[in-house]
Order: C-alpha cells, then sequence, then structure tokens
C-alpha cells in the first residue's frame, strides 16, 4: 500500500507550480518544466486507465468510465501498479506517497462510490486555490476564450474538461462542477483530509507555504531545501523555459503561446472590467470569503 | 452460429460480432476460436495475477466491465461472456470481440500490435499508438486515397521465426468517432454506432485489400504514431518520419504491443524483440510525429507518400 495524495485544483489555479515545487523538492537538480512528468501523473489519464483495466476507455460513456475509476485508484495505491515505485527514490522525503494531480471535483460514481476511490486509500489532499478574479484571465487564455466565456464557464455547475461525445478527448471526463463547486466537494466531502495551499501564498513564499502545507502532511523538509526548490521553481525561469522550447503539457492549440503566462496576483485589478469583477464576486462569494478572497460580511 | 477469420484465426461465435470478416462453416476443420455465452464467475480461484478489474489464474483470465460484461479466457482459444444488469448483449458485444479477443491473442502466445494497417504495394503498413493516436483516422484517410484496408485497431504479426512477416486483418470496418467521420467526409459510408451510446461507428472502407476476404498480407513498415508537442513543435517541423535503430524498434514496438503489460506479465518480450528485429527487415520501424489536426492531414498523407517512395515501397503499387 502506497497511499495516494492528490493535488487538487480547478484548473490554472498553480497545480503545475505545486508539481514542480515538489518535484524539485525530490530531485538534487534543477527540474525543468518538461521533466516533471507527462499526462501519467494525472488521474485523469487515459492510458493509464486502458494500459491498467486493459480495455478501451474510449469505448465506455463517461459515466460508465467514472463508474470504474475507484477501483482503479484502489489498484494504485495498493501498489499493484507497475508506476507506483517508478517514484521511489532513497533520498526523497515525498517518497511515502504517491502524488498524483487531479482536476476532478470530489463527486460519487453513479453507484455512489467516491470517484477517486474514498478515504482509505488517500493519506490527504493538498487543495490548491488562487482568487478566481486571476483564474478568469489565465483560464480564457489557455481555453482560448473571451473572459466572458471564461467566467461562464467557472460558474457552470456542469463544466467539465476532456468532456466531449463527439471523439476520443485525450483525457478522462473530469467534472469541475465550476470554481465554487469544485472546491466546496472537495471540502465538504469527509473521507480525505483536505490541506489548503493558496496560489498567492506561494506567491508570497513558497517555501514557506509549501513547507507549511508538507508540516500539515506529517513531514517535515529541511528549509534549505525547501528554498533551493523555490528557486528552482520560480516564475521567472519557468517562463524563460517555456519561451525557451515550449511547454509538452500545455494545449496544442495555445502552440507556442504561453501557458505561464503572468503568474500575477490581483491582475484582475487591470485586466477585469467592474462588470466582470462584479459577476464573480457574486457568482462565487460564498467560497472567496472562505478562502480569504473578499472580508467576511461583504456582500 | 456465427463464423469469422478473426487475426488469421478461425473463430466461431454464437454472438454475431459487427466489422468482422465473415465466412462459411467449414464441416471438416475445428475452429480455433470458440465463444459463446455461459455463466461466468465473478472472482477466479487462486489467481496468480489480479487488476482493478481482471485476474489471472495459470491459463485462465477473467475480465470484467462492471455493468456491462465480464467473459473468461481460456488458453487462448475460447472466450465465455455474460452481460451484467440489463445490458443488451449487442452493446457488450464490441467489448468481446475487441478487448476481450486482444487479450486472448496474448494469452494465445501470437504477437499482436495495437495498430491500425493498410495495404501499400500489396504489403501491410502498420500505424500503431495507444488509444486516441489516430490510428483509425489514418487508416480511414489513407483508404480514402485508395490504399486498402487491412486493420482497424489489432494487428496479429506470424512467421516472426525467419522467412516473411505476414499482418492478418482484424476485420472489415473502420471505427470512426462522429468528428472523424464529419472531418473526412464519410457520412455516407457510415453504419451502425459501435455501441447504441456512443457517437463512434463502423465505416466502410473507400479501399478494399485481399485482406478483405481475411488474407494475410506480408508486413512492408511500422509507423509509430506520435502527436507533435512542444519542445518539438517550436523547432518549426510539423511532420517528421524518422527511422529507429533497432534498440528503439524494439522498445517502440514492445510498448505498441496491444496490451503492453500482458507481454511482461506472460513473459513474452522475446516474442516482439522478434517482430521489432522482423520489422527491421521488412522495410523499418519509423516514427510518425504530426499535429493531431485534420488541417494538417494532406500534408501528412503527403510526408507518406513521399517516404513510400524513398524506401521502394511505392514502386510495388505500379
Amino acid at each position: 500500500m502506497k497511499p495516494i495524495v492528490w493535488l487538487a485544483s480547478f484548473p490554472k489555479c498553480g497545480n503545475t507550480w505545486a508539481r514542480l515545487l515538489l518535484a524539485n523538492l525530490a530531485s538534487e537538480e534543477p527540474r525543468g518544466i518538461n521533466t516533471i512528468g507527462t499526462g501519467d501523473g494525472i488521474a485523469s489519464s487515459r492510458p493509464r486507465f486502458d494500459d491498467t483495466c486493459l480495455i478501451a476507455s474510449g469505448l465506455l460513456t463517461h459515466e460508465e468510465c467514472d463508474a470504474m475509476r475507484p477501483a482503479l485508484y484502489r489498484h494504485l495505491a495498493e501498489g499493484a501498479g507497475r508506476r507506483a515505485a517508478a517514484r521511489e527514490s532513497a533520498d526523497d522525503p515525498l517518497g511515502v506517497w504517491q502524488w498524483i494531480k487531479t482536476h476532478d471535483a470530489w463527486t460519487c460514481t453513479t453507484a455512489g462510490e467516491p470517484l477517486m476511490g474514498g478515504g482509505a486509500i488517500a493519506h490527504a489532499a493538498v487543495l490548491i486555490v488562487r482568487d478566481p478574479r486571476d483564474v478568469v484571465a489565465s483560464l480564457a487564455n489557455h481555453n482560448g476564450q473571451t473572459l466572458e466565456e471564461a467566467a461562464t464557464m467557472m460558474a457552470d455547475p456542469d463544466s467539465a474538461f476532456a468532456g466531449r461525445s463527439d471523439r476520443q478527448p485525450l483525457q478522462l471526463r473530469q467534472r469541475l462542477l465550476g470554481w465554487s463547486g469544485y472546491y466546496r466537494s472537495w471540502i465538504e466531502q469527509d473521507e480525505v483530509p483536505v490541506h489548503v495551499l493558496r496560489y498567492e501564498d506561494l506567491q508570497a513564499g513558497a517555501a514557506g507555504a509549501l513547507g507549511a502545507v508538507l508540516a500539515g502532511l506529517g513531514i517535515s523538509v529541511d528549509p534549505a531545501r525547501l528554498e533551493r526548490a523555490a528557486l528552482w521553481s520560480a516564475f521567472e525561469t519557468v517562463q524563460a523555459q517555456e519561451a525557451e522550447s515550449g511547454f509538452k503539457e500545455a494545449p496544442v492549440k495555445l502552440g507556442t503561446g504561453r501557458f505561464f503566462r503572468s503568474g500575477r496576483s490581483g491582475g484582475w485589478r487591470e485586466e477585469l472590467s467592474d462588470a466582470l469583477r462584479a459577476t464573480i464576486e457574486r457568482d462565487h462569494g460564498e467560497m472567496m470569503r472562505r478562502f480569504g478572497y473578499l472580508p467576511e460580511g461583504r456582500r | 452460429m456465427f463464423h469469422y477469420v478473426m487475426s488469421g484465426l478461425r473463430v466461431t461465435s454464437d454472438l454475431a460480432m459487427p466489422g468482422l470478416i465473415e465466412t462459411a462453416a467449414t464441416a471438416s476443420a475445428a475452429p480455433d476460436v470458440r465463444i459463446r455465452q455461459g455463466e461466468v464467475p465473478l472472482a477466479l480461484d487462486d489467481c496468480d495475477a489480479s487488476g482493478p478489474n481482471w485476474q489471472m489464474a495459470d491459463d485462465r483470465f477473467l475480465l470484467r466491465i462492471p455493468g456491462i460484461v465480464r467473459m473468461t479466457l481460456d488458453a487462448g482459444t475460447a472466450i465465455t461472456w455474460q452481460c451484467e444488469g440489463d445490458t443488451r448483449p449487442e452493446d457488450a458485444v464490441i467489448f468481446i470481440s475487441g478487448s476481450g479477443f486482444g487479450l486472448l491473442m496474448h494469452q494465445h502466445g501470437r504477437c499482436i500490435m495495437h495498430g491500425s494497417a493498410v495495404a501499400v504495394g500489396g504489403r501491410a503498413v502498420l500505424f500503431c499508438g495507444p488509444s486516441g493516436a489516430g490510428k483509425s483516422t489514418l487508416a480511414a484517410a489513407l483508404a480514402a486515397r485508395g490504399f486498402g484496408h487491412v486493420a482497424d485497431d489489432q494487428c496479429v504479426l506470424s512467421g516472426l521465426a525467419g522467412g516473411e512477416v505476414l499482418v492478418h486483418p482484424d476485420g472489415r470496418a473502420h471505427k470512426l468517432w462522429e468528428q472523424a467521420i464529419t472531418k473526412l467526409d464519410l457520412a455516407e459510408r457510415s453504419g451502425d454506432p459501435v455501441r447504441s451510446a456512443l457517437r463512434k461507428f463502423f465505416v466502410a472502407p473507400q479501399a478494399a485489400s485481399p485482406a478483405e476476404s481475411g488474407a494475410a498480407l506480408p508486413l512492408a513498415a511500422i509507423y509509430i504514431l506520435a502527436e507533435a508537442r512542444a519542445p518539438d513543435l517550436v523547432k518549426g517541423e510539423k511532420v517528421t518520419i524518422t527511422p529507429l535503430n533497432l534498440a528503439d524498434a524494439a522498445i517502440a514496438v514492445r510498448a505498441n504491443a496491444y496490451r503492453p503489460a500482458m507481454v511482461e506479465r506472460l513473459g513474452q518480450a522475446g516474442l516482439y524483440l522478434q517482430a521489432a528485429a522482423a520489422a527491421q527487415r521488412a522495410g523499418g520501424v519509423f516514427r510518425l510525429v504530426r499535429p493531431m489536426n485534420f488541417e494538417v492531414m494532406d500534408e501528412v498523407l503527403a510526408a507518406l507518400a513521399r517516404h513510400w517512395e524513398d524506401t521502394g515501397l511505392a514502386e510495388r503499387v505500379a
């Protein structure tokens, strides 16, 4: 048994940054954006489903596929999966768990099972959160949408990634439930302990913010090592790497455009119209207050 | 009872299996594989290995697609199936003729590649890759240019020990998603959905080949499909075809077995090394990198046509 730590976030909330930080924390030399593992590292990886379940997930409806995913994650956690051991390294303080990225909201299958396999196989979830007013512009860039379209998606409880049915999407369908729905689903489930990591706190000091979350998970890491990982994962470094050689996990339609766009916090003050800002604050007020993006009591 | 030629084997089935190559019943010879409905256990006793939805015990394999169908595969010669819940057999059959039969070929000790294939100059060219790599789409686009259909998803190779390597067809239809059917303008050739709830359809190939009757074709070459992505994409080249040396070909061929995990599990690595060496002798193993975008399909087809001229394969067409 090698329990899972879910790295859970709505898209464009800093999941890749967190993964890069963790990869650099586990490494003795700098790891670049194209060396932090392939799509296999994500819970919704189609190749891993097919390789492990020995059937073509593409022949299943989204719901039928979801019905098989809890057993897949149980199998991975039980350590029977080949890839479970791939991360092991004597000097890797993170190696006791499997760190798996996911953009799936916490949902249940049609049979009522938690999609992510439940509490028995997961040590914890690190829930990476970012101010939705900053997510809008990043998501619009990622999806090739207008800001308004991105805001609509973030407010849509039926929103999903890889959810089309006229083709086989690259990944398994991931229900997002909208930005608020996403975070509510994770913090309101009571199977897996959730540790919140705010994008803004990473920005204010990645080493400290990451160290605090890891401490919450029960491991202490040498502060110098945290500082080194933060330095190797700095936004400017990441952006330079993308400019130089591109990012293989970026959507192809972005072309040579920027996956790592601005990385700023508070950019919404210039990028959003007052009306759009008000829309987002209205759509997501409760969760924004929950994570400290709006003062308590403000309506 | 229905009779088919699947991957070079004579198969009898109590279930009609769409898209396959039907054949007349032969009174004289026993079939190589029998597919029939029956009681299928939920678990096997004393299993040696297991996955989330499968178990293996000696020469018996249990595969389950919960709520749809489960089946046992025995000694590479028999599939017993049982639908689950209220699933109708016609909605489960693709798992039997596809996933189930493919695993049976692994169990049978045959070399089975995850690939589509078309006929070029009387020989078979394979396009391999995982699900979603574009195997069927590329084969369908080539069929529209007159290259005969050989296989859609599974290619069994025989004759690896020496002499001519043969590629056995897996059926007589493409299986294409609605988007591909639209983009390739194949709506008129499109038939029933692969499953009632899916917008993936059987499509009659535009060009036939000797494989339509179930006959095997000599292997010409293997192409491993990959999507052009950063960091490769920013180098400016859109479509590239690169020959693999024997070491890389060996890795690629094994990784593109129908179910690579089964190769390891059944200790068949040697078989796929043989296949890689045989493919190198036949014409080569190549990596075909291109954007996964219908707008560049013509460019991909042109690159392949040039490559077949350069390698002498196209001369055989004339």
